[in-house]
Parts: structure tokens; sequence; C-alpha cells
């Protein structure tokens, strides 16, 4: 018995060394962010970073706030990550449900399909899809920022594994209390993903928030449209940065922190799934 | 009385849009940052230093049928911008180009021909490095707006230390001294570097190799551009220059110019756009550290250097307005000196090429760091407005970096260079 | 159980109906999506890869070369040579990054502070780049950087981390694995919360320890998600760019180069749309046929999760 009791001590107190460990590597660089938003422009200089600043340089903050239109970005990012983000988890929720447990011609097919659509570098899109908002008048729109990435393979993928997972005879049940497949997937499908919905919410909306490039482009013709990144991107000077690196790195961290809420806002729906019992080995 | 009163709004109305249609709208696509477009201000709004939106609003003011609108996007960003709307039919009407985008451009005819009057002030009135920019297959296509070249820039302090009293004016000299203000840690590492390349994209590889070329009078292309020239003895002799500096242990492939602000290089090849870290790196040091010398020359005085042009879209619906605005920008006098000329040497800090700009702006142009490029114009051999001119560098550039590190000599190194550009030359340059 | 195997008794069988109307509802806007975003880029793409264009002259002005660009890249050494970096890139980074998400994953999953460690392991994937590259560019740095001095504790000499052809891409993959680790525990984690707890209390009572349940329970239950973490993973690393090109730079091009970043490079700076648009689709086929063998590695595993 305390041989038993022992070793089980040890292995919790590895598995909490490795995890502790494991951390601060990954909170190193996170931690440097908000740390050098606070530094001056010669302590970034230096050649091996600094961990700490000499003195705290609030007035970074304040001065980011004067140089560049940080709420006019917080709106325009957030409009555009939460359409999409909201866009996506419907449009992926609905065709996951669709290849995961509705039956129908071509559903292979279709489905390697959708995975093909993620196999394309990103590149090859630009060109065309511009095109097209140019040909829908969109481009001094939010849509021509939103509608693109409306439906994601990687999101479609996402649900169909999670919603595999659902024993069918709970689907079937329902079908024989003549519940239509709407109310299947609104009733039952998505309280049940609530897990999974919450991890494409996460990281559609990072994506989104972070997006440069496609932004950039479509909103160098529209300026008021500029989202975080690419506003955040007029601080940066042709040649060496060095005079407005800390306030690219104070802008970062206004920048980062609505990803974090988001992200802590939506570990409430990280809780453990329905309880089977009952069902057993079926 | 109603149907007059009638007829009256009707006119008015009519009159009202024919102006609104009479506005003429420019699109201004720069590669500046906050600042230099908006102006800096103080802590009440007002305007220390002018930017681009200051002049622009200036010039409404005294054409109100003309409204320009300024685009900036990220100077990495710029010429991808200008490649993807193109293709939609999404143009601007003025540019600020490269030299080197400007060939591709011109190539495709995506220019406007520059007005006779335009050249041919822009022939007399500038430097000649940034004229060579501005000419493109024998004509020129835009006005020159910046114009940068690179110098030696050295610390005083460490090289007094080591008992240098004067910067090397040879490259021999600089073979010499470089090795004697390397200093070494116990443990073998390196504390302090006596020599530093620019490293880290293609211009900052192949620039300075440039100016050796031509210092040691070669150059890069035949003159029509149909052969690489990579492979002649003075190219050769160029890169090995640098390669001593290698094999003697005065530099490695690790040392960064970036640590220089902090002391722990003696000696680098640089451009003007460095010289605000140094101020912010040394303080109240600067003035005491900081030296900047011609670049060591093999056989002849020489650096390189790099232009910005304007240039008007050829599929500009607005094209004399535009030619209109660049004018009164960078040509027309504003009392001794051009407002582009302005824009550039108080809020961007660079250098115009304007003659008459670098002569009045002393303030600006005659100080400790920036005095001693802006001499060196005169030395100045602008990089070649070649077609494929970044794919080239950095083909070129990927070759001169094996050899930095010992993997191939300066002769492999320059024929396989030598061999794949010649295939792109062939492409464009029959 | 649901998604280990689907039990087909004579009562199923009069369930097992084709449900096609509903169906293609659900699909609806996904595919009226695909057909607008997806398929025409593509015809044009391909279109694009058949000619020889510089993105400035109108497209029908471009000239028409067939197949040649194709050919071009199939001979060119360097553009196979960046097949072989990204290749050893994706399977070492996929096959690391999944395993070691795991372990964390199922580590974290019930400890204490759960939340606290699911955000401080998801921070990479929140850090912006520039933190990234600072800090990593600091660890990897030849003369101070924080890994050498350790190895010199040891009497190593010094890894040139970020230029040494030989080092540069391994050195680009532990910084990639570190990234992605948050990402897929994520992943993970919601799959996670899926087993029910029934399974882990009915073996403990069978006498079954932590490791028995992790193998018999959790990643049998976990095929679903690995799976998809599988494919996506790879499909994503096939198509890195990002991590590479910024960490990159100053290694040489052959040794560290990735097929979307030569592409990136020929499309953009060397401004051959055409021959990038055939690199893409070359890419395509790759990841097509890579994927398929994925799928089909799992299903000879006997791991369900495709059907």
């Amino acid at each position: 018995m305390n041989r038993k009791k022992v070793i089980r001590i040890l292995l919790e107190i590895i598995r909490y060394v490795i995890i502790i460990f494991g951390a601060f590597w990954m909170i190193l660089p996170f931690f440097w962010l908000f740390s050098a938003s606070l530094m001056s422009p010669q302590e970034l200089m230096s050649d091996v970073p600094k961990w700490l600043p000499e003195k705290p340089q609030w007035n970074n903050y304040l001065q980011v706030l004067k140089r560049i239109p940080i709420l006019t970005y917080y709106k325009n990012s957030l409009i555009v990550a939460g359409s999409v983000t909201l866009l996506v988890l419907l449009t992926s929720s609905m065709a996951g449900f669709a290849f995961a447990k509705l039956r129908f011609l071509g559903r292979k097919i279709l489905f390697s399909f959708v995975l093909s659509t993620m196999m394309f570098p990103v590149f090859i899109f630009l060109i065309p899809v511009y095109y097209l908002m140019k040909l829908f008048g969109w481009l001094n729109t939010y849509l021509s920022l939103i509608v693109p990435f409306a439906v994601s393979g990687y999101g479609i993928f996402l649900m169909r594994q999670f919603i595999l997972t659902i024993p069918d005879e709970l689907l079937d049940c329902a079908r024989l209390d003549g519940a239509k497949e709407f109310k299947i997937y609104t009733w039952i499908i998505l309280p049940l993903i609530k897990p999974a919905l919450a991890t494409l919410a996460i990281l559609t909306f990072i994506g989104q928030w972070n997006s440069f490039l496609w932004p950039l482009i479509v909103t160098s013709t529209a300026q008021r449209l500029m989202t975080l990144p690419v506003g955040i991107s007029r601080l940066s000077l042709a040649f060496s940065t060095v005079e407005t690196q800390h306030l690219i790195l104070t802008a970062l961290v206004y920048q980062v922190i609505p990803m974090v809420v988001v992200f802590l806002y939506l570990q409430r729906y990280y809780i453990r799934g329905f309880v089977l019992s009952g069902f057993g080995n079926l | 009385m109603k149907r007059s009163v009638a007829l009256l709004a009707v006119v008015l109305c009519v009159l009202l849009s024919f102006s609104a249609l009479a506005k003429t709208k420019l699109i201004f696509a720069v590669h500046w940052s906050d600042y230099q477009v908006e102006g800096v201000k103080d802590e009440n709004g007002n305007v220390k230093v002018k930017g681009l939106r200051q002049y622009v609003e200036e010039y409404q003011k005294l054409n109100p049928d003309v409204e320009i609108e300024i685009q900036s996007v990220p100077f990495d960003e710029y010429l991808k911008r200008i490649l993807i709307s193109h293709t939609a039919g999404v143009i601007s009407d003025i540019y600020v180009l490269y030299s080197l985008w400007g060939v591709q451009l011109v190539d495709s005819g995506i220019l406007d021909q520059v007005p006779k009057d335009i050249a041919d002030k822009v022939r007399a009135s500038f430097v000649k490095a940034a004229v060579d920019g501005a000419t493109i297959d024998k004509a020129i296509w835009g006005v020159p707006v910046e114009v940068a070249n690179y110098a030696l820039v050295y610390n005083k302090k460490l090289l007094r230390e080591a008992g240098f009293n004067e910067p090397p004016k040879t490259w021999d000299e600089l073979i010499a001294m470089a090795p004697k203000l390397t200093k070494r840690n116990p443990d073998g590492t390196v504390a302090q570097y006596g020599f530093a390349f620019l490293a880290g994209w293609d211009s900052a590889v192949v620039h300075p190799f440039l100016a050796l070329l031509y210092s040691n009078g070669g150059k890069p292309f035949k003159d029509d551009f149909t052969e690489c020239l990579l492979t002649s003895k003075e190219a050769i002799e160029a890169l090995e220059a640098e390669l001593k500096l290698f094999k003697n242990g005065a530099t490695d492939p690790a040392a960064s110019v970036w640590t220089f602000p902090t002391g722990k290089v003696a000696m680098m090849i640089m451009a003007p756009w460095y010289e605000t870290a140094l101020k912010l790196g040394f303080k109240d040091e600067y003035e005491a550290t900081v030296g900047v010398a011609p670049i060591p020359y093999l056989k002849k005085p020489a650096t390189i250097g790099y232009t910005w042009f304007i240039a008007v879209d050829s599929a500009s619906k607005n094209k004399k307005a535009a030619w209109d605005f660049i004018r009164w920008m960078t040509l027309q006098d504003a009392g001794g000196f051009t407002r582009m000329g302005e824009l550039m040497a108080k809020n961007i800090g660079s250098i115009p090429p304007n003659k008459q700009d670098i002569a009045f702006f002393k303030a600006e142009l005659n100080d400790l760091y920036t005095s001693v490029f802006v001499k060196e114009l005169e030395n100045t051999y602008q990089e070649p407005n070649v077609a494929q001119g970044q794919e080239i560098k950095t083909i070129l550039m990927r070759e001169i970096v094996e050899a930095w590190n010992g993997r191939k000599t300066a002769e492999q190194a320059l024929s396989d260079a030598k061999k794949q550009i010649d295939k792109i030359l062939e492409e464009f340059y029959k | 159980m649901a998604g280990l195997s689907e039990t087909k008794g004579p009562v199923r069988r009069k369930k097992l109906k084709t449900n096609t109307g509903a169906g293609y509802a659900f699909l609806a806007p996904a595919l009226l999506f695909y057909s607008i975003f997806f398929i025409y880029p593509v015809i044009f793409s391909f279109i694009v890869s058949t000619k020889r264009w510089n993105m400035l002259v109108p497209l029908s002005r471009a000239r028409n070369v067939g197949f040649s660009e194709y050919s071009y890249l199939l001979r060119d050494q360097m553009f196979l040579g960046v097949f072989r970096n990204t290749l050893v890139y994706a399977l070492a980074t996929v096959s690391l990054t999944i395993v070691v998400a795991l372990v964390l994953a199922v580590l974290i999953n019930n400890a204490k502070l759960s939340v606290l460690w699911r955000f401080i392991y998801f921070a990479p994937v929140v850090t912006p780049q520039v933190a990234i590259g600072t800090i990593w560019g600091y660890l990897y740095r030849p003369n101070n950087g924080l890994f050498n001095s350790i190895l010199r504790l040891f009497g190593i000499k010094p890894i040139y981390w970020l230029t040494d052809p030989n080092v540069a891409l391994w050195s680009i993959i532990i910084t990639a694995i570190w990234a992605g680790i948050g990402g897929s525990m994520l992943i993970i984690t919601a799959g996670l919360k899926n087993i029910p707890q029934d399974y882990y209390d009915a073996a403990k009572i069978d006498g079954a320890g932590p490791f028995r349940q992790f193998f018999h329970i959790t990643v049998p239950l976990l095929s679903p998600t690995l799976l998809f973490l599988t494919a996506t993973g790879f499909i994503g690393a096939w198509q890195v760019f990002d991590l590479p090109f910024t960490m990159g730079r100053n290694a040489p091009a052959r040794s560290v180069m990735t097929v979307s970043w030569y592409v990136y490079e020929t499309a953009f700076q060397s401004l051959r749309m055409g021959r990038a648009s055939a690199g893409a689709f070359l890419l395509f086929c790759v990841i097509f046929g890579f994927t398929l063998f994925i799928l089909w590695l799992f299903r000879r595993g006997g791991i369900k999760g495709y059907e």
C-alpha cells in the first residue's frame, strides 16, 4: 500500500514539474512582449534582450493612443473577426453535421473536395479574389474583409470529427419522434459540441485578428477600414525601425489583449461533455 | 414666380453637379510612416514638422478643383500592393517608386511618359546618381525624390583605443586595421568585431559589394545588359577583398551591424537611414563616438547609390493634373528650396537629390553623419536599372553569402551567380 | 460506441435511409461559397500557370507558354530542394507537435489550475511574430545566446543555429513545434472533454493504472481528433511560410527555404506569376497525394475517424 502511494505521489510531482518547466518556456516571449512594451528605445537596442525595464515607460501606452487611431482599428478588427467567426461557426457546424451524420449521394467526394480546398497556398487566391471584390463592388466595404473567409475547410473538418463522436442512437431516437434534421442540428448537435465550437471560435478569431496581408491590400484603398495589424504597421519605417520599436511593441500589446480576453472567456465551454451512462457498451 | 424659382434651382443643381464632376481626384500611393504622412505634431496638435498631408492640403487650397487622397502602405508590401490592385484595374495616379521596381513598370508600359519640361529640369537640377536612378532604357521616367548611398561608419573611441586616430582610406588599410580592433573573450567568443557586414536582405549584401566593384574599376553588367560581368578580374578581386576580412579574423558571419550602437562593432558600411538608431544608442556620447568616412577604396573612390522617383500611371485618367502636382511638389521653387526636398530633409530625414535643396538644407544635411554621405554623392554610382533587378540581386546575395561562409571561393560564387544571371538577362535583353 | 464502429443490426437497417435533401441543404452555403471563392480562383490560377505573366500587363496579353513552367520547376534543383526541406519540416513538426501536445494536454486536463496552464501553453499562439523572433533569435544567437552559453558550460563548441545550413532548418523546426503545441493542445483538450468519465472510473475499478488508461481509453477515443490534427497538421506544414521566412533569412536559402516561400518569392520578387502558380499546383498535387497516404496509413493502423 505504502509503495503504491509513494509512486503515485512521485508521479504527481513529476507531472507538475513537467507542466511548470514547459510553461516557463511557453510564456517567455509573451512575457517579454509586455515587459518590452514598457521599455525605452535604448533598452530595446541592447544586444541581449532585457527582461525587465529599468523604469516602466507607461507613457508608451498613451503615446500609441495619440499617434494612431487604436479605437477605430479595434472597431474594425472586432467587426471583421467577430463576423467571420460567427459565419465560420455556422457554416462549419452545418456542413460538419451533414458530412458526419447525414447520408447523401456524393458525400465522400464532396468531403474530399472540402479537404482539397485547404491544400492550395493562399497567394493563389490573392489576385482572383481581389478581382471578385472589385467586380462585386465590395472593395470599400467590410464585405471584402469578411465574406472571403466565411467558410473554412478546416472548420468543417473539425466539426465533422467532433460530431462523429455523437452516438447515432441519440439522433435516431429524435428522428423516430419525428424531429426534422434542422431541429436535431440545433437542439442536439450544437449543445453537445460546445468545446469544439469554442475551440473553432478561438482559432478562427485569432486567425482573423492577426491577419495582415489581405486586409492590407484591401484597405489600401479604403483606409478607414484598416484593421489592427495593418494600422500598427503604419508605425514602422522602411529601414531600421529602432525609433518606433517601443511603440510597435506597445501597440502589439493592444493587439494581444483582446485575444487573451476571448480565450479566457471561452474557457467556460471546456466542460466535460455529456455523461453516457445508460449507453454503456453498445 | 414659382416657375422661375424652380428653374433657378435646377440651374443651380446642374452647376453644382458640374463643379462636383469637375473635381479631379488624384490617388497618391506612398510607403511612408504615420509621422511622415501626417506630420509631427506637439501635444496641442500643432504641426511641428510638416508631413505630406500638410503639403497636399496646401496644394488643394491653391487648386480647389483637385482632391488628392494619400494611400500609404509599408515599404515591404508596396510592390505587392501595386501588383495585386493593378490586376483588377485598381490603380493609383502617382507613385513613389524604388528605381528597380520602376524598370518592371516601364517595361510593361505602366508608367506615363514624363513631360519634356520636367525631364529637362531633372537632368539640369538633380545630382547625377539620382538622374541615373530615374533613367530606364535611356529615358527619364520620373522625378527623383530620394537618393541614398553608403559610407564607412566607425566608432572613434574604439579606434583610438587601438591606436588609430584616422579611419582607413584604402581597403588595404582597412584589412590591416580591422583585426587589431577585434577582441575576443577568454572562452573564444568575440566581444568586439573589427568589422561587420550589413546582411539580411538583397541590397544589404549586394550594395557594398557593388561599391567595391566600381571602386576596383569594374562594373556588374555590360552597358546594354546583354551580359553579366561578375566573373571579370575586377569583380573577383572585389569579392576577395571582402573575404580577406573573414580570413584574417576581423569579422565572421555571426557579426551583426545592429550591435554597433552598443559598441560591439568598430567599423561597418552603412547608409544614411541609420542615423537615428545611432543617436538613440549612443545618446550623449554620439558626437564623440560616431565617425563617418568614405568607403575605403580599392583603386578609386566609389560608393553605390539607390534612388526613389515619383511617377504617374499611364492608365491614370488625370495625367495632366498629376504632373501638375508633381511639378509643384518637386520642382517649383518654394523660397530657395522645393517642397519635396523639405519633406525629405526635415521630416523623413533622407537626402534630397535636388542640388538646390542640398545647398539649402544645411542644418539637416551638414551634420556629423549625413554630410559625408552628401559629399560622397559625387562618387556615387547608381545601381544599374536592370530588368528583374530584385531577382538578380537575390541570386547574387546568396552566392556572396556562400563565399562569406567559406563554402565557395570568390571565383566559384561569382561564376555560379553569372550563370544564373545571364539566363535571366537573355530573357529580357536579346 | 459511436466513432469506433457503427453497429448495424436489423433494427438499424430501416433507419439508414438517405436524406439527400437535408444533406445538401446543410451544405448549401459552403458549396455556394466554394463555387465562387475557390473554383474560380483555381481555374484562374491554372490558366495563369500556362502563361508568362508579370501581373503588370493584362492577362490577355500575357504570352502563352503551355506547361513549360511546370517542366522548368521539375528540373530546377532549387525547387526540388525546397520540397525536400518542406518534407523534413512537415514530418518532424507534425509528429513531434502532436505527441508532445497529447502528453501535455493529458497531464494538464485534470490538474490544479488547469485553466491557467491551458492559457500559458496557448500563449505562443497569440504571441506576435516579432516577440517570437526576438526571443528565439536571442536563444539561438551564436555568440552570447542562451543555448550556446549552456553548451559552453559543457565544453561544447558553439552551434550556428540559424546560419549553419545543416542546423538551420532544425532550429526552425524546434521553434515551430514550440509555437504549434498550444493550438493542438486546445483541440485535444476539447476532445478529452468528450470522453465520458465513466470509462476511466470503470477502468480504475478494474485496476488499470494511468498508463493503461491512456493507451486503451484516451488514445482510441481521441482518434477522430488525432486524425484531424495529423491531416491538417501536414496540410498546414506543407504550406508553411511565416516562420522559415522570418527566421531563415540569414541561412543559405537552399537549406531552409520552403515551397511556399519559393512560390512567394517567384511571384512577388521575380514577378513570375505563371511560374509561381505552377509551383502552387505542384504543391497541391503533393499535398493531395500525401494526405491520401496519411489517411490510408490511419486506416491500415485500424484507427477509425475517417469513416
